[in-house]
């Protein structure tokens, strides 16, 4: 692949992203499509959102408050892990679990639908394919994403309740009310930007990659990894640029 | 009136048509004959413009459809319809949802009017009995007639194009497609539907179409009738067409 190709896919990928944002304010708008996407990426994620949130919790509970005991400064554990699931790793982890599973569905959806002639048929029917097709996928991965982040981090701080509680064996009562103490603008701000726009780039990578999926089987794997590793190498890079600039908004210090 | 003028396209660097030039009208049964990737479904995607080319001209009606953006191209691409090799159906939907797409898009019609109008279609194609199956229940010939239903209902289209209408299907059932075929180009011109076949079933070919056309190595080297097709002193069409003759 030469500079050429790579710069007018960049260019493909980014008429496609704004054409999918426009798609949401002109008619006829996609009520089914975008509330059957919304159900797919929302409600059908949430078992696993808690899932691997819980988990992530507790051992990022666990090692905080046996290094912290170590120090005799335990009791700090509920700050410290709160502000690590709300500000970075519950959006982080959040987002990749859902670039894994609603990013690769989406391309490989895309990609079948592709390879079958079904965009082709749309398209002879005269619809707009990225209206029909991307703008749902995209309005519903940006606003579920934010919303499984809240429950996803609601799980990870249960998770943390429950090893500082049960197994470090601490007061919970001190854990919840620290966990209180660090919900404030600032850090609210911080964990929730973040999905936004996880969810949007996820939804556009996963759609454009599908949407150019070319040649059988073999090139529909190559879509859902693309769209995939793309989406976390996405997500990763753009955490930290967003952190520097929610800093520089925010008017915190490192 | 449709005219393609000098079309040459490449995959990269395989190209696929090399200035390719005809003309037809809408109501021709053309078929397009030529070997496994000799380029005629992209032909059907050039004129549907699905695909555009490197250089050329494709005038529809005196409009060259190579410049036109996705929502101009929408009255141009209502002249046509398309059956896909696969039936390209929805997957999602049900052969009944299927069939009413393009009624519900356009919201004309009320939904008992719609139905009837699917019921209607699925019988003249043949599968009225399929109409609540999803279409990975269906055979490959129900999934083109199927998909042929469809097409009829996304409204009057003056040509008909098929792409290997016949592939895979058994003998008997290949003659039943290419029956709802004739019959949906039935009539004298300039008054029917015309039909484009791309196919290297000659079979199939020659009990549909009146004008054969072959693609060899990006350019069509034979455009003629049928005695022309069946006399023609070109070895490799000869060959291609020994099938044609085992048959008779
Ligand atoms: N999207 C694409 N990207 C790259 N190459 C393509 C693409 N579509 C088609 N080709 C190539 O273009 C050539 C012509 O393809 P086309 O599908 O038109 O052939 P065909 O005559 O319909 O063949 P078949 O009988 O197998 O359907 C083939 O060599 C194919 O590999
Ligand atoms: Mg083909």
């Amino acid at each position: 692949m030469n500079l050429r190709t790579l710069l007018a896919q960049a260019q493909d990928f980014y008429a496609l992203s704004a054409r999918s944002l426009l798609g949401i304010f002109h008619r006829p708008f996609r009520v089914r499509e975008t509330v059957e996407q919304m159900d797919y990426a929302g409600s059908g994620s949430v078992l696993i959102v808690i899932l691997v949130s819980l988990f992530i919790g507790m051992a990022l509970s666990l090692q905080i408050s046996t290094e912290l005991a170590a120090l005799g400064l335990k009791m700090y554990t509920g700050k410290i892990v709160g502000i690590a699931i709300i500000r970075e790793i519950g959006p982080v982890a959040i987002a990749l679990t859902f670039a894994g599973r609603v990013g690769s569905g989406m391309a490989s959806e895309l990609g079948s639908m592709v390879l079958g002639h079904q965009v082709d048929m749309l398209r002879v029917f005269g619809m707009d394919v990225v209206k029909k097709l991307v703008t749902p996928r995209v309005l519903s991965a940006t606003l579920m994403l934010p919303v499984l982040t809240v429950i996803g981090d609601g799980a990870a701080l249960f998770g943390g309740y429950y090893i500082a509680a049960f197994v470090s064996h601490q007061s919970g009562s001190f854990y919840w009310g620290q966990i209180a103490e660090i919900m404030n603008f600032n850090n609210i701000v911080s964990g929730l930007a973040k999905p936004f726009l996880f969810g949007f780039l996820i939804a556009t990578i996963s759609c454009y990659m599908g949407l150019a999926a070319r040649g059988g089987a073999r090139g529909l794997r190559q879509a859902t990894t693309t769209a995939v590793v793309l989406s976390i190498i996405m997500i990763i890079v753009t955490d930290f640029l967003l952190t520097q600039i929610l800093f520089l908004l925010l008017g915190m210090q490192a | 009136m449709i005219e393609f003028q000098d079309v040459t396209l490449a995959y990269n660097s395989n190209r696929v048509l090399d200035r390719v030039s005809f003309t037809a009208q809408f109501w021709d049964r053309l078929a397009f004959l030529g070997g496994s990737g000799e380029g005629k479904t992209t032909i059907l995607k050039l004129l549907l413009a699905l695909v555009r080319p490197d250089s050329g001209r494709i005038m529809i009606d005196g409009e060259d459809i190579t410049r036109l953006s996705e929502s101009q191209l929408r009255p141009i691409r209502r002249k046509f319809t398309i059956v896909f090799q696969e039936g390209a159906l929805f997957d999602s939907l049900s052969v009944r949802e299927n069939v009413a797409y393009c009624m519900r898009e356009q919201g004309a019609l009320s939904e008992e009017d719609i139905d009837e109008e699917v019921r209607n279609l699925l019988r003249k194609v043949g599968i009225e009995g399929a109409i609540d199956l999803m279409p990975e229940e269906l055979s490959g010939g129900m999934q083109r007639r199927a998909a042929i239903a469809r097409s009829m209902a996304a409204g009057e289209p003056r040509m008909m194009l098929y792409d290997e209408p016949t592939t895979g299907l058994d003998p008997l059932t290949a003659e039943n497609i290419g029956d709802l075929i004739s019959e949906l180009s039935a009539g004298e011109p300039p008054d029917r539907r015309g039909s484009i076949i791309v196919t290297h079933d000659v079979t199939a070919a020659a009990r549909v179409s009146e004008r054969f056309l072959y693609l060899k190595n990006g350019r069509i080297t034979f455009d003629g009738d049928l005695p022309g097709l069946l006399n023609t002193d070109d070895e490799e069409l000869k060959k291609f067409i020994d099938a044609l003759f085992l048959l008779r």
